[in-house]
């Protein structure tokens, strides 16, 4: 009876990092689509630019043939290269997705939606050809530290019920839902965010009020692209990097997200983001076989029962 | 399949003037021309000219430039077999894509489970007719739970619902299915016996001197042609008027108190039938199948970037969109240029820039810029005068 309680609470504490990353990627998606109704099939790219970025930044900062060592700086401590990363590598999503809301989805504001759909995916090859091309199509090693803010992470630590878990992970979880919860309250609390839940319902009425929606436009993108970004840095801390991660790790499982979510939706991509982690988790742990095969068919059975999602509405992106 | 017997049966050239005269979206300019490229038989016999001296264009003759200006251009021999298979496949993403408005992430899953049919069906009966037969009736047998599925949900749904369907199929063959379809090592080595009951090796050349016109080519010609003819007549007929109307507007079909759910459905299936006959030829042609070649969600975005850089909105448009995205794949790979050096991996970034291009300046493809530039040149002021499905769509 222990063992089975102990095993539940395994799936549920890795269903619960997998799941933040997926939720992480869903809000992206979500607040994009919901808001300008523009799906963006470059959000799987945006996570690559994160990751690689984190890649980038962690090398530079804390190998010894990096950027700072060079400048004679040999330790930086407290997990000094990461929480550079952390911080450098949502502002590039930010400025990335400020760059793609201008010169690429603004010309397709009013263009149809599989046009939207198409440069999109053309624009995720291209980076991810840049990516391959620029920086190689090895694959990485994960970039998780080894200290953070002067605390080991690097052992695995005994919890009640699970058992040994590796500390690492633990912190990811923990940063990644105060992320989780910063945006959920930007989103639901302030007046940012309720312009922005306006656009998601109506974003022509938001126009006729008086609103600037098209700043708020340019500002909800970079956010979900900062997001994105965020993601990539926090899936390559816990799983290697290669060129191919965008699609394969990133847009399927935020597309996924939302649709369970409901599009549109924040509260809902969390929602989603979490069922999905805690499915996949559950089937890698018993049946890893059929861990992904599960979840697409779960999507489709969801699309099929349930199409608005657990908390969406059935207008948007239909 | 039955398709087969009916082009032996009436040769197109019967009746086909009168259905295509019904049509009012296409060709309605009254011009001679306009009226000759209407005309089925001439559509067929264009498409067999263009046929035979496709490969002697692709190989011989860009051989011969690349020979004067010192990088290799031309094909290899089989190239242009490929581009046929291609072409035959994208001819039905088209129906769907470009006439229905339908934009499906999944076709990979028909493609692949033809493919795989065929390669299990070679190592019963090696003939490649049959092989085709029964990865078509697979594929078909397949599209139609998919498609009766996923037309219940429009728009990016849609999309995703026939990737999730796509996706499981590709995990199932890597993993749990791995006892039929030989798991992540795919299966190699796959012969296909000649035609006419082995008497014809699909290696062997038909004409001496040009090696690239082989059996195999003849053959996929020959699909091709036939590929070419269903589709001509579909679109002309009231069935595919149909289509096209769907991808305009649904809700007028609807209103007009058609079954707009059969409709779609049938789309889907069509387009699932030509990925099907594709898909087992790629068997017979490569000789060679692996999920990720065969099932994987990327192959579906190949047909859909195939589609959209040809020209959506046209019949052979797509065809010329599989033309660019081969020889992009698989000569100027392998080219080196003066400045650039040696493109090799980089291709799929131009194919990426070119697809961006096309999307952003030419909604209509390569095909519908080219027939708009000829319409300008001979001032017949052809603008808009076969709107292209996909942007007619949402007139908001």
């Amino acid at each position: 009876m222990l063992l089975l309680q102990s095993e539940i609470a395994s799936i549920l504490l890795n269903g619960l990092q997998q799941g933040a990353i997926y939720a992480l990627l869903g809000i992206g998606l979500t607040i994009i689509l919901g808001t300008m109704e523009f799906l963006n099939l470059a959000h799987g790219a945006l996570y690559l630019v994160g990751a690689y970025t984190g890649l980038i930044v962690f090398q530079e900062t804390t190998l010894s043939n990096g950027f700072l060592y060079s400048q004679g700086i040999t330790t930086i401590g407290f997990g000094g290269g990461f929480i550079a990363a952390l911080i450098l590598v949502p502002l590039v999503g930010f400025v990335v997705g400020l760059l793609m809301e201008r010169y690429v989805a603004e010309p397709f504001y009013d263009r149809p939606e599989t046009d939207q759909l198409l440069v999109t995916f053309g624009l995720a090859l291209i980076v991810q050809e840049i990516v391959r091309n620029v920086i190689g199509g090895n694959t990485f090693q994960s970039i998780a530290p080894s200290t953070m803010f002067g605390v080991n992470v690097s052992q695995p630590i005994s919890l009640p019920l699970v058992g040994l878990f590796p500390s690492w992970r633990l912190f990811i979880i923990a940063i990644a839902f105060v992320v989780i919860g910063l945006t959920y309250l930007a989103i639901e609390r302030t007046d940012f965010g309720l312009v922005v839940q306006a656009g998601t319902r109506d974003s022509e009425m938001v126009r006729l009020l008086g609103i600037k929606i098209n700043r708020s436009y340019s500002l909800v993108f970079a956010l979900g692209a900062a997001l994105a970004a965020f993601a990539g840095l926090i899936g390559a801390s816990i799983q290697t990097i290669s060129p191919q991660i965008g699609t394969e790790r990133a847009l399927l499982p935020a597309f996924l997200t939302i649709v369970v979510g409901g599009a549109g939706s924040v509260r809902g991509a969390i929602a989603g983001g979490l069922v999905l982690g805690v499915i996949i988790s559950a089937m890698t742990q018993t049946y890893s076989q059929w861990a992904q095969i599960v979840l697409y068919l779960f999507v489709a059975l969801m699309l099929i029962v349930k199409p608005e999602g657990l908390f969406g509405s059935m207008e948007v992106g239909e | 399949m039955s398709r087969e017997d009916r082009v032996a049966g009436d040769e197109p050239v019967t009746d086909g003037g009168t259905v295509a005269d019904e049509s009012t979206g296409t060709g309605s300019g009254g011009s001679a021309l306009a009226r000759l490229r209407d005309r089925e038989d001439f559509v067929v016999i264009a498409s067999a000219a263009a046929l035979v001296v496709f490969p002697f264009l692709l190989i011989d003759v860009l051989g011969a430039i690349g020979d004067v200006i010192g990088t290799s251009i031309g094909g290899y021999a089989g190239l242009p077999s490929l581009v046929l298979i291609y072409g035959i496949i994208v001819i039905g993403f088209n129906l769907l894509l470009g006439y229905t408005g339908l934009l499906s992430f999944g076709h990979a899953a028909f493609f692949g489970s033809a493919a795989y049919s065929a390669a299990l069906f070679s190592q019963v009966v090696p003939s490649p007719i049959l092989m085709i037969v029964a990865g078509t009736v697979v594929a078909t047998l397949l599209a139609w739970p998919i498609g009766f599925v996923s037309i219940r949900r429009s728009g990016v749904y849609f999309a995703v619902l026939t990737l999730t369907f796509g996706q499981a199929l590709y995990f199932w063959a890597l993993g749990p299915g791995s006892w039929l379809t030989n798991g992540d090592n795919g299966f190699s080595g796959i012969e296909a016996h000649g035609l006419f009951v082995g008497a014809l090796p699909l290696d062997a050349q038909l004409i001496p001197v040009f090696d690239s016109y082989t059996v195999m080519y003849a053959f996929a010609s020959i699909v091709m042609l036939i590929a070419i003819w269903v589709g001509n007549r579909i679109i002309n007929s009231p069935y595919g008027l149909i289509f096209e109307a769907l991808g305009e507007n649904e809700e007028r079909v609807e209103f007009v108190g058609l079954n707009v759910f059969r409709y779609k459905l049938m789309a889907f299936v069509i387009s699932a039938v030509f990925a099907g006959v594709g898909g087992a030829m790629f068997t017979i042609h490569e000789q060679y199948i692996h999920p990720t070649t065969a099932l994987y969600w990327i192959q579906s975005g190949d047909f859909v970037i195939m589609t959209v850089l040809g020209g959506t909105g046209s019949l052979v448009g797509p065809v010329f969109g599989a033309l660019v995205f081969e020889y992009v794949a698989n000569v100027v790979s392998g080219v080196s240029l003066p400045v650039i050096g040696s493109i090799g991996s980089l291709w799929r970034f131009v194919l990426g820039a070119v697809f961006v291009f096309i999307v952003w300046v030419f909604p209509r493809g390569i095909y519908g810029a080219f027939a708009d530039l000829g319409a300008r040149i001979t001032g017949g002021g052809g603008d808009g005068e076969e709107p292209a499905a996909a942007d007619g769509g949402e007139a908001e």
